[in-house]
């Protein structure tokens, strides 16, 4: 191993810490949650009170669970629970839904993190 | 008028070490890959050595070859996965061309040996195709996550097989660059 080896080395190490920090830390925090049903807006609830939401939805009733500044879909009468499987929700642009059930929830912050995600 | 091209030793070379890259890129293909989008780029170990034994053309010509050969042999060619492995090439290619001109000019005799040139390749073939995925395949801001993680098996598997070109080498003769 050249010196030379050795500072490509460093500095390669170096930078991992890096890039662990800058994409696993999560954004600004949202705060607040706005929900749509059937696509309308329904309701803005904040995310500061750790709280259950139900919503009203084509099929059932989903239930939100909001905790530590993130929302999540803990019940919901779909087939798939893709919604459930999305998990937790921190960041500012942050989006999820349950199409059968057509219920939508999508964080606000002051910073945006996601302008725009595609499944 | 009549032309004729004579194949060269040159080419005669580049044929043999790019039939022996892509022997072991072939092989390796057959073991099972732990995370998807990752191998241990056995064949790289075959570029390092050419570039640090005949010079970075041949290591261009060996690397590019192994790509569209292998492609065509593994049933890959012009499929998002070709296009995925030969931007990450055309990145490493790239990149050590950069390193050994800097090296050759700024540290002469003292400049990047195998296992340097293995760690900047390695990076810059998992960036290149890192990238290539974002814009083409899938831009969500959330792939991002993937790449600490990515560049983390870069480092470890690009020095592992920069160790192994650095024994190799010391191996075919006692007197070449360590």
């Amino acid at each position: 191993m050249t010196r030379a080896d050795v500072v490509v080395l460093v500095l390669a190490l170096a930078l991992l810490p890096l890039l662990y920090v800058k994409f696993w830390h999560h954004g600004a925090a949202g705060e607040q949650v706005r929900i749509r049903v059937d696509g309308k807006p329904w309701k803005v609830v904040s995310l500061a009170h750790d709280r259950r939401v139900t919503v009203p939805g084509a099929l059932g009733d989903s239930v939100l669970e909001i905790k530590d500044g993130a929302v999540r879909f803990i019940a919901s009468p779909c087939a798939s629970k893709f919604c459930i499987h999305s998990g937790w929700l921190h960041d500012g642009g942050a989006f999820t839904a349950c199409l059968p059930n057509r219920v939508s929830i999508e964080v606000i912050g002051a910073r945006v993190r996601y302008d725009a995600i595609n499944f | 008028m009549e032309f004729s091209v004579q194949p060269d030793r040159t080419d005669h070379r580049i044929a043999w070490l790019a039939a022996l890259a892509i022997t072991i890129h072939i092989a390796e293909s057959a073991l099972p890959n732990p995370l998807p989008g990752v191998k241990p780029g056995l064949a790289n170990v075959v570029t390092i050595a050419v570039l640090c034994l005949y010079g970075w053309r041949m290591a261009a010509w060996v690397s590019l070859l192994r790509v569209l050969v292998g492609s065509l042999l593994l049933g890959t060619f012009l499929s998002p996965t070709f296009v995925l492995s030969l931007a990450g090439a055309l990145a490493s290619i790239t990149t050590l061309g950069a390193a050994s001109a800097l090296s050759a000019h700024l540290l002469p005799g003292r400049g990047l040996g195998p296992a340097g040139y293995s760690l900047l390749a390695a990076m810059a073939h998992i960036a290149g195709q890192f990238y290539s995925a974002y814009w083409l395949f899938i831009p969500h801001a959330a792939l991002f996550t993937l790449l600490p993680v990515l560049m983390t098996l870069a480092v470890i598997l690009g020095l592992i097989n920069g160790i192994i070109t650095r024994t190799m080498l010391q191996r075919l003769s006692p007197s070449s660059p360590s």
